[in-house]
């Protein structure tokens, strides 16, 4: 069976071109032009029906997309990607923090759509999941149960706190994690300021799992939002 | 300055004193005089009278015109009764005497009237001497001003050194400013009721008060600071119907209140014309900026439009090789718009006054990863040779400013150098400040380029900066200009330097700081 994708957009040209791009790719694709449809649509759907995933703009005709990003979350935990023209940093971590699993600026190629779809799908209702435990990629082999890695078979000795780092960003594999939720959940919730721990462990961490840390394969950053364990080495 | 009112006051009170003990030192001398010429040489009366005549004479230098003519009478009197035998009474014996009396009463009179009336003149002619000076120093004080209402206070002094009362100045802030307005800048203490007659007196530009004409029942004046046309605010001289200078003293109050309305005025009119120089200036430059934006859409634009037309008119006649170069073509371009939009964008945010970095502390390590990470994807990125001095401390700077100043230095090398040579990225320590530097291998940028390549669309010129015509067409525009600004809002600096085999090198300097805090302990591998 085939995923089901709501496409909620508003600019008529982009959701046309989003929902055939999409739908060669075999999602089910089912596109709104606004708020208030999407609404109706995630309210009335029956729940073998319901979707997998949210693809939401933000600027839309009847209000921010904000206010349904909170409403999703809270009820079925549908993952949520965020596609806006707006490249507020700060909107973008609020979002992120607020539980949207991604965010996209416009303009984006549907190769990036594609991939950062396949991530959030992954991570659908992982909180009902049994918690990802390993992380096999190019040299890496990490195994959160045994707290062993290995780079190149050879095994990596790391800090409690550099294992904590590694070990949250593994649960979101592929994800973006806020520097505001690892500072929280690895240095406490009254640590989120301080992104220079972040700066140092994660220079720590790439120094002894990448092979060049001015080009990581697997620690990657993302400016002023957060950082990612790369799905695979090297991966955009 | 501190109390204007002291000083006057003091001379006031040693004029007083020199002009009291004066004339009475001359009578006493004059009389001596008389007593000693008359006992030891035995002078006649007509001699000794001369003598009371200068004395007299001499001390109406200092006296008032009462108190000369009564001296004179009381000393023509002393002289008949000391001098005028028979001696020790108030008889007179002959009429040659009596006459001899009377003309030196009469004689006294004269020259004490003359004398006074001489002095008299000479004050006016000094009062008119000091307003000259004063105006003439005003006006100096006034031209010199870039902003004469900041001499408020200055006008609030000479009004009281000329007037000898208590002076408040009101002055307006603008050419259509009005008395109520907050701005207006006022030097003394007021009353309501005062207030209100300024603002009243600024409205009308004419003169009120206790014998103007208008008003008349006011204890104060009023004097309009006027300009061409136009009222810029007034003063108000505080009781003056109780002094006497009275009517002579306004148009000299009148006329220090004038110099600095047409000066305000004149200032005013001068601000106005460099603000309208400067919008117009402002529109120049941004119908530069439009001008040249739009070229630097137009270009990529046309590439997307004929691409796809082509793809969207010809497609069954397009082979499936030509179709995936021309929606290449589609995709490349598009990025490129949208990195102009970005570059764009960012330099009017940066340009705004108020701009604000959203500042953390970053690991150079981490910047020049994800710039890198996006380089490698175009398809000359591999030529990119990156080298991180290690031990960098960490940089206090916006992530993502950094990361698009470093983006659009690549992007410019990437596109200036020749294919297959290498574009260094490199970190290093210089000093206290961190130097991000990119170097190319291009043809360099011509010395009469170096400044201008980082002004607002300002391109090389082909045979300047480019390894063909291709290249040239591409250029970033903005780019430059807003790697540079990005630095700049840092407290830094993008520096370009031709390289010694070729090529350029630009270097962006960024300040360090020192990182407060320790970290929290962490326990061993």
């Amino acid at each position: 069976m085939s995923e089901r994708i709501l496409l909620v957009e508003d600019d008529r040209e982009l959701r046309a071109t989003l929902r055939e791009a999409l739908t060669v790719e075999g999602y089910a694709v089912q596109a709104t032009a606004s708020l208030a449809d999407a609404r109706a649509l995630l309210l009335h759907a029956p729940p073998d029906a319901a979707p997998d995933l949210v693809l939401l703009d933000l600027g839309l005709p009847d209000g921010d997309g904000e206010e349904l990003l909170a409403g999703l979350r809270r009820q079925k935990g549908t993952p949520v990607i965020v596609i806006s023209a707006r490249e507020a940093e700060g909107q973008k971590i609020r979002l992120l923090d607020g539980g949207a699993d991604d965010y996209l600026v416009k303009p984006f190629g549907i190769g990036e759509l594609l991939a950062r779809m396949r991530v959030a799908l992954r991570h659908r209702g992982r909180h009902s999941q049994p918690a990802v435990l390993s992380y096999q990629q190019g040299a890496l082999d990490i195994d959160l149960a045994t707290r062993r890695v290995r780079r190149h078979g050879q095994d990596v000795h790391l800090t409690p706190t550099e294992f904590k780092l590694l070990a949250r960003l593994l649960r979101q594999t592929g994800q973006v994690v806020t520097h505001r939720q690892l500072l929280a959940d690895v240095w406490g919730a009254e640590h989120t300021g301080q992104t220079h721990y972040l700066r140092l462990y994660m220079g720590q961490l790439r120094a002894k799992l990448e092979d060049d840390s001015a080009e990581p394969q697997y620690l990657l950053t993302e400016p002023g939002v957060g950082y990612r364990l790369a799905d695979a080495p090297g991966e955009a | 300055m501190q109390n204007p009112h002291a000083h006057p006051e003091a001379d006031g009170a040693r004029r007083l004193n020199a002009a009291a003990v004066w004339p009475w030192l001359t009578w006493l001398c004059g009389g001596a005089l008389m007593l000693v010429l008359d006992r030891s040489l035995d002078l006649d009366l007509a001699n000794l009278a001369m003598v009371l005549m200068l004395t007299s004479a001499i001390a109406s230098l200092w006296w008032p015109g009462w108190a000369s003519a009564t001296a004179s009478a009381l000393a023509v009197i002393a002289f008949n009764w000391g001098f005028v035998p028979p001696r020790y009474t108030f008889a007179v014996d002959l009429h040659q005497h009596a006459l001899l009396l009377l003309a030196m009463l009469a004689v006294n009179w004269i020259i004490s009237g003359l004398m006074i009336r001489q002095r008299r003149l000479t004050d006016t002619a000094r009062q008119w001497a000091e307003r000259e000076a004063r105006l003439r120093t005003w006006g100096d004080t006034l031209r010199d001003a870039a902003d004469p209402a900041a001499h408020a206070s200055a006008l609030h002094a000479a009004l009281q050194e000329a007037a000898q009362v208590p002076v408040a100045v009101a002055v307006l802030r603008g050419l259509g400013a009005q008395p109520e307005d907050p701005s207006t800048l006022q030097v003394g203490p007021v009353t309501d009721d005062q207030r209100a007659g300024l603002a009243l007196c600024i409205r009308d530009g004419r003169t009120m008060g206790a014998g103007t004409g208008r008003y008349d029942e006011l204890g104060d004046w009023y004097l309009p600071l006027r300009g061409r046309g136009v009222t810029l605010g007034a003063a108000v001289l505080m009781g003056m119907d109780r002094r006497s200078v009275g009517a002579a003293l306004r148009p000299h109050l009148q006329a220090l209140c004038d110099q600095m309305g047409s000066a305000l005025h004149r200032s005013l009119i001068a601000a106005q014309e460099q603000q309208a120089r400067e919008q117009s200036q402002l529109q120049a430059t941004r119908n530069a900026l439009l001008a040249a934006i739009s070229h630097d859409y137009r270009t990529p634009l046309a590439t997307i439009m004929g691409a796809a037309s082509a793809l969207h008119d010809q497609a069954d006649r397009l082979d499936q090789d030509q179709r995936r170069r021309l929606a290449g073509g589609i995709v490349e371009e598009a990025e490129r718009l949208s990195r102009l939009t970005d570059n764009t964008l960012q330099l009017a945010r940066l340009d705004a006054p108020s701009v604000q970095l959203r500042c953390d502390w970053e690991s150079a390590e981490e910047i020049v990863g994800a710039v890198l990470r996006r380089a490698r994807r175009r398809p000359d990125g591999a030529r990119i040779k990156a080298w991180i001095e290690p031990g960098l401390p960490l940089l206090w700077c916006d992530a993502l400013l950094v990361s698009q100043l470093l983006d659009n230095l690549l992007d410019d090398a990437l596109k200036y150098s020749p294919e297959g040579s290498v574009v260094e990225l490199q970190v290093q320590r210089r000093d206290d400040q961190v130097c991000l530097g990119v170097c190319d291998r291009g043809p360099g940028i011509a010395p009469a380029w170096q400044e201008r390549v980082f002004e607002v669309f300002q391109r090389g010129d082909d045979a300047c900066r480019s390894a063909s015509v291709e290249a040239s067409r591409q250029g970033a525009g903005v780019g430059l200009a807003v790697c540079r600004a990005i630095a700049r809002a840092h407290g830094g600096e993008l520096r370009l330097r031709p390289r010694t085999h070729g090529g350029c090198r630009f270097d962006c300097l960024l300040p360090m700081r020192e990182l407060q805090g320790a970290l929290p302990e962490d326990g061993p591998p």
